[in-house]
């Protein structure tokens, strides 16, 4: 165990040493690093931020069933009945003719606007909500209605939700191909950087390899140098994506509000940072291990 | 033990360095090899080690048939023997003490404890106090001793010596070969390679003689 830490501490000493001997070039490195994976965690932060807003507004599909004018009183309540007793509707709310008068002339400001008129014109609604928004479900709503004694028509209103579900899904799998090419570019560019690494230091790896050091022992310092620059280049990843951030949420919080809107990006939360560390430190990694055994398949 | 069953070693290009050898070396002896240059001296050493293989035939170690071994053990089996380069193989990005170091550091070894036998050994080669310095400030006979240090500083049972007295004056070579000759004292199996026979002479001890890869008498 003593054994153990204490080849650990070495190998550290030797990687993260080697690191500060040649400060430009590893910073840089960690700028590649960093700006590299700043995109998919930008990307990330936008779906997830735009997933927010879809929640916000409520834009859950909504059914409408508007009675024929000439309904009476039983088939309405027929109907209502029906609908509260089904499992599958989450909201069931009733809007009789007189009183959707009474909000259409409220919202105009004015009841002049219908006194040409003698008759109520508007029929008996409900308005629906499924517990589960899906247009199958939906759909098969909208049939069984039909058929009902007094109801003349019914409209989905799902477009929105159809909508925003699907430029979700665009950015969603947009962030996945990103996430998957430039993991890709990571592990490519930590295996050159530890590659670079290891040439500098060939001479002590091939002394080391012929008086009886384990690959594991070559390998050591290098791994440990390719953890710290994955960590420090995910804490540069999210010191850029949080300074762009806020650099470019004032002008978004202003453009919501005029749409009456409450928006802004997230910034990084705690887990999510640790995750991009994790991710970046595990992507290095790769390239280093890759690196390493390509190195150390020349010597036996 | 040391010993060779009918190995040849034939390098890319069909070059044959080492033709059909067959010797042993028991525990505890010291050998010297004998022969011109591109006889063939380096190869029969670095096949002992394990850094070459034969081409045919086996080179055992205490009975060990080092081509057989997986990659896994061979450093393991690496750690019994001390080996001195014929180019040396200091690293000079370090300190004398840190090459001295560098076989210990592989083993694990404990800090304190490591940091006496580096010094134990410094001193028996004649280096005490210039464990600071670079290896470039050494002279040419400075820096072989810093090889021997290294290749003695974790306790080898078998020392293979590849010309460790190469460009020295006489006198300096003899101290030299009096620091093996002190190792060999101790139970230490030792093969010590050299052009000059002259010097192998007054120490009596048998001398392998090679000519373009085989034994000459
Ligand atoms: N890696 C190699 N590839 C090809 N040929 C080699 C290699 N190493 C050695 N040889 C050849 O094998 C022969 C023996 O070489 P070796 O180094 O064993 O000789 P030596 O006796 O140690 O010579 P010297 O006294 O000059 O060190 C030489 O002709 C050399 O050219
Ligand atoms: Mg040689």
């Amino acid at each position: 165990m003593k054994a153990w830490f204490r080849s650990h501490t070495l190998a550290f000493t030797r990687s993260v040493g080697g690191l500060f001997r040649q400060p430009i070039g590893s910073l840089l490195n960690l700028l590649v690093i960093g700006i590299t994976a700043a995109f998919p965690l930008a990307l990330w932060l936008l779906v997830s931020s735009l997933a927010g807003i879809s929640k916000n507004i409520s834009v859950e599909p909504q059914l409408s069933v508007f009675m024929v004018p000439s309904a009476d009183q039983a088939q309405v309540a027929a109907l209502q009945q029906k609908l509260e007793n089904d499992n599958r509707l989450k909201v069931v709310q009733f809007i009789a003719k007189d009183e959707a008068l009474k909000k259409l002339q409220s919202s105009f400001g004015s009841a002049d606007l219908l006194a040409g008129i003698s008759e109520n014109p508007l029929p008996d609604a409900f308005v629906l909500q499924a517990k589960d928004p899906n247009p199958q479900l939906l759909a098969t709503l909208k049939q069984e209605l039909a058929t009902q004694a007094g109801v003349e028509e019914i409209q989905l209103d799902s477009e929105w939700a159809h909508r925003l579900a699907r430029i979700s899904e665009l950015g969603q799998n947009l962030f996945e191909v990103v996430l998957v090419m430039l993991g890709a570019a990571l592990v490519l560019i930590t295996g050159n950087a530890i590659r670079m690494q290891i040439l500098t230091r060939k001479d002590e790896i091939e002394v080391a390899k012929l008086i009886g050091a384990t690959d594991a022992f070559i390998r050591r310092p290098f791994i440990h140098s390719a953890i710290v620059q994955g960590i420090t280049g995910g804490l540069f990843a999210v010191g850029m994506v949080w300074g762009a951030i806020a650099h470019t949420n004032p002008a978004i919080e202003a453009l919501a509000k005029s749409y009456g809107q409450q928006f802004a990006l997230q910034t990084p939360d705690a887990l999510t940072i640790l995750i991009v560390c994790a991710t970046i430190a595990t992507l290095c990694l790769v390239g280093a291990l890759i690196a390493v055994s390509r190195h150390l398949r020349q010597y036996r | 033990m040391i010993q060779f069953q009918q190995v040849s070693k034939s390098y890319p290009g069909g070059f044959d360095a080492i033709k059909n050898l067959s010797f042993e070396i028991p525990t505890g002896e010291l050998v010297f090899l004998a022969g011109h240059s591109g006889a063939g001296k380096s190869t029969l050493l670095k096949l002992i080690a394990g850094i070459e293989k034969p081409s045919s035939g086996a080179v055992l170690l205490n009975g060990q048939n080092l081509a057989r071994m997986s990659r896994g053990s061979l450093p393991f089996v690496r750690r019994h023997l001390g080996l001195i380069f014929q180019d040396h193989k200091i690293l000079y990005d370090r300190s004398v003490f840190d090459n001295v170091r560098l076989p210990l550091d592989i083993i694990g070894f404990d800090y304190q404890e490591g940091r006496r036998r580096v010094l134990a050994a410094l001193d028996k080669v004649g280096l005490a106090g210039k464990e600071k310095l670079n290896p470039v400030s050494l002279s040419g006979g400075e820096q072989q001793r810093l090889c021997i240090a290294r290749a003695v500083v974790h306790r080898p049972s078998i020392l293979l010596a590849d010309e460790p007295t190469a460009n020295l004056d006489r006198d300096y070579a003899h101290d030299i070969l009096e620091l093996f000759k002190s190792f060999h004292q101790v139970g230490v199996t030792l093969v010590i390679s050299a052009h000059d026979e002259s010097l192998m002479a007054d120490y009596g001890r048998r001398i392998l003689r090679l000519k373009h890869g085989q034994f000459t008498a």
